[in-house]
């Protein structure tokens, strides 16, 4: 029914560097999107028409078709590093100046942005999201936790210095009861975002059932902890399943297929260095022996663990994109685990160096108090007592928040920007012809929006 | 349908040569219709056609969805029709919107404004209400054993929030001579009181003239205080004002007030802002502004303990007489005891628990009371 055309992420690129007029060029008059519709479209009639015939010029100056398979339109990520970055300072800046309530402003205009980035036969997708109904859904939220973090909280605490006399057990079973919640939220959080997310005019949408995602989060989280990990693999299937098969394109759902066990082979990476990791604990404690062997047999089987979970991560996501459907359509990923992990470490890399040299003032003051001082600790603290009382708050502040900005910032820039642009420019969508069937779904109006991911901090994408 | 009446597109001053195209989604189907755009000049509206069929936005009223990422490309919408969408790369349209980037409101403001209130008064329900009848109901429940594991938990945390260089706890004073002066002085005002849980009286080492009362039958003098006591009577006084809060258990209900709102508060601000507010409370405990019949309770039974102890409730008064002198009657230091308004009648109250007939014998020694205040020498 479906081909699985493969094409390498290079050729992604060109394509769509190439494309001057992304919405008709390569969009669908290569492809064929739109000639299938029964009305009689421009296109469809061959007299020179003045659009005709702008249309054709502007065909002509692209220089390469994309070799797609028929009904196979390719994605693409359009955005530019020095946009986002600038957007994200300048609203991580508004955020700090309104004691936070700029943060949901920024959330949806940077969600707008990366959506917009996202062309996929290049029609780019669109975030609809409105920040007052953020603040809303905030609110909303604050007035349910606030009962629960409240109440519920002291009489745990009564009940714990009661019968355990101390604090922590009513910190365990506090945070025990909000583990329900954060998967609840997160669910909810995924519902608003795909029904404020648009694709060609048409919404996506996730059907109710978020309680039933934290019945299975809970037990496969349970019995991902009894098998030591092993089942991990599990896990992410059957969670992943169930929020695939309940999202919707317009009138169409999709649906995850495949199995769980074909995650199997990437997760081999983080099992085998996780198991030698163990079996060089149990022989370290056993032989009480710490010396070069054991360190660079470590250290080897640390980095392997981490690359493997990278690999994991990149690989199963492509592995579960590949196995999902919608109608006739389907998904190719072709994401290369290489390329992310130079993501993370170039990435995070640069915005740790960057953002530690807001830390310079400070070290820079530290260093000319322990100069004048001469070395002595009674000199400092004469100096230091000498200072307006305001002046170390202030500058420790200021250095604080310019190296928490610019580190939100250069990481937007570098690692998260970087990412969207692997995943959607290896990523193609198969039997698109069949596009001109999906109808509208009707609006979710979903007050609480997400309220609940927010103020839980379940660490949504953006 | 309406036909077209005007095929020309005039988009800038003078009329384009070519039609402009672009790409329209009418929000019904996932279809892409490859349209035509022109400008109806008569009644200022920008047509979009395809086939047989046109779509009419008026020109005033076009926006332009926000922070797109491909700034060339202009997206627009309409909002009489929400869900269409016009893409297109004939950019010379936009000179023609004048409401361009005027932003769309799409929340009532009413339901935003109805639920900043709600949430707000929920809170306050919950931090002003709730949470200190819960409190107060729930301190006279906790066993002795659990109460004392509350307050050693409070000290921890004073301790460390006192402590200037915010890494360590600050020292409390326990110099051998000055220890057991101030066990003597305790010793000697507790004789005949059966308390619920032993006293466990500390001492700070800080400049603060302050004392508090933490759950569990801690007391904890500061010793900046102990150097302001004229006499060891006057400080024997305060202690004895604070066994009267530890007996009714108003420093339980302060833990359990504060247990219950640093967590909402936390929740509101954020975890940056959250953090100050924990420091901000746990000051709030130090400075324990309770009650004033909470006050009063605690000044009568100090009146008694020092009655019964021979000391003269006199004692009680000549400290707040002292700290008024010095300090005026409002001063923030002195706050935890100056805080109510009726220093005065505190005093006069002190004085008019004087027993004509009672024995006065003082309290300690004089070498004991110097080895008191060399506590944390």
């Amino acid at each position: 029914m479906v081909s699985h055309a493969i094409t390498s992420s290079r050729h992604v690129k060109n394509s769509a560097r190439l494309k001057p007029f992304p919405y008709l060029g390569g969009g669908f008059f290569v492809l064929g999107l739109s000639l299938s519709n029964t009305e009689g479209s421009v296109e469809s009639d061959n007299a020179p028409t003045p659009w005709n015939v702008a249309r054709e010029a502007k065909d002509a100056t692209q220089a390469k078709k994309t070799p797609l398979a028929s009904g196979q339109v390719q994605g693409a990520f359009v955005g530019r590093r020095g946009r986002v970055f600038w957007m994200a300072l300048r609203f991580g800046v508004y955020t700090l100046l309104t004691v936070g309530m700029y943060r949901f402003w920024m959330k949806t205009r940077l969600r707008r942005w990366y959506w917009s980035s996202v062309r996929i036969g290049g029609i780019p997708l669109e975030y609809v999201g409105d920040p007052l109904e953020k603040v809303l859904g905030f609110l909303i939220a604050v007035v349910f936790l606030a009962f629960y973090i409240g109440v519920v909280n002291l009489l745990l605490m009564f009940a714990s210095f009661s019968l355990f006399q101390g604090e922590y057990p009513a910190y365990i079973l506090s945070f025990a009861g909000v583990i329900p919640f954060w998967f609840y939220a997160r669910y909810r959080a995924r519902r608003y975002v795909l029904a404020r997310t648009r694709w060609r005019g048409v919404r996506f949408g996730l059907a109710p059932g978020a309680w039933g995602y934290v019945g299975r989060a809970l037990a496969l989280w349970i019995v991902t902890i009894l098998s030591a990990g092993m089942l991990w693999p599990l896990k992410t299937f059957w969670l992943e399943k169930y929020v695939t098969d309940r999202t919707w394109f317009g009138t169409v759902r999709m649906e995850q297929g495949g199995r769980w066990t074909m995650l199997f082979r990437p997760f081999l990476n983080v099992v085998f260095p996780g198991v030698g990791l163990a079996g060089l604990m149990i022989w370290v404690g056993y032989s009480e022996r710490f010396k070069g062997g054991e360190m660079a047999a470590g250290a080897v089987l640390a980095v392997w663990s981490l690359i493997g979970l990278v690999h994991y991560q990149v690989q199963a996501k492509r592995l579960l994109a590949n196995a999902k459907r919608a109608a006739n359509m389907g998904l190719v990923a072709e994401p290369r685990t290489r390329t992310v992990f130079r993501i993370y470490v170039v990435g995070y890399g640069i915005a740790g160096i960057v953002s530690s040299v807001a830390l310079v003032p400070i070290a820079l003051a530290g260093l000319i108090v322990f100069e004048a001082s001469g070395g002595s600790m009674g000199a400092v603290q004469e100096i230091l007592a000498g200072m307006p009382v305001w002046a170390a708050p202030v500058v420790g502040g200021l250095s604080y928040f310019a190296m928490f900005l610019m580190w939100s910032a250069l990481r937007q820039a570098f690692v998260t920007m970087p990412l969207w642009r692997l995943y959607a420019d290896t990523l193609s969508v198969i039997g698109a012809d069949a596009m001109g069937q999906v109808q509208q779904r009707p609006r979710d109006e979903f007050a609480e929006a997400e309220g609940f991911a927010e103020a839980l901090d379940v660490g949504a994408a953006i | 349908m309406k036909s077209i009446t005007s095929t020309i597109v005039r988009v800038g001053r003078k009329p384009a040569q070519l039609g402009a195209l672009g790409a329209f989604f009418d929000g019904q189907s996932a279809q892409a219709h490859a349209v035509r755009l022109s400008i109806d000049e008569t009644r200022a509206e920008l047509v979009i056609a395809w086939g047989n069929t046109e779509v009419r936005w008026p020109l005033a009223e076009i926006r332009a969805v926000p922070d797109q990422a491909e700034q060339g490309d202009l997206v627009l919408m309409w909002p009489g029709a929400p869900l269409e969408r016009l893409m297109t790369d004939e950019s010379r349209i936009a000179v023609r919107c004048p409401e361009l980037r005027k932003p769309v409101v799409k929340v009532s403001r009413w339901r935003i404004a109805t639920w900043a209130n709600a949430a707000l008064a929920s809170v306050a329900l919950i931090i002003l209400v709730l949470v200190p009848r819960m409190a107060d109901q729930l301190a006279t429940f906790i066993p002795p054993a659990g109460e004392k594991a509350l307050g050693d938990a409070t000290l921890e945390r004073v301790r460390s929030s006192l402590d200037g260089t915010g890494v360590g706890q600050l020292a409390l004073c326990d110099a051998p001579e000055g220890r057991a002066a101030l066990d003597k002085m305790t010793a000697r005002l507790t004789a005949g009181y059966e308390l619920a849980t032993p006293l466990d009286v500390h001492v700070l080492d800080q400049k603060m003239i302050n004392a508090f009362a933490l759950p569990g039958g801690h007391i904890v003098l500061v010793d900046g205080l102990i150097q302001a006591a004229e006499t060891p009577e006057a400080l024997a006084a305060v202690i004895a004002h604070e066994v009267g809060h530890v007996v009714g258990r108003d420093a339980t209900r302060h833990a359990l007030r504060s247990a219950g709102s640093i967590g909402v508060l936390g929740l509101l601000f954020g975890d940056f802002a959250g953090g100050a507010l924990v420091l901000f409370l746990t000051e709030q405990l130090i400075q324990a502004n309770y009650s004033q019949s909470a006050e009063s309770t605690a000044d009568s039974f100090a009146h008694e303990m020092l009655s019964k102890a021979g000391v003269s409730p006199a004692a009680l008064g000549d400290m707040f007489e002292g700290f008024r002198k010095r300090f005026g009657d409002n001063d923030g230091i002195v706050a935890h005891f100056v805080s109510h308004p009726s220093l005065g009648d505190r005093i006069d109250a002190a004085h008019r628990a004087i027993q004509t007939d009672m024995q006065v014998r003082p309290i300690l020694g004089d070498t004991a009371w110097q080895a008191l205040r060399n506590i944390c020498r």
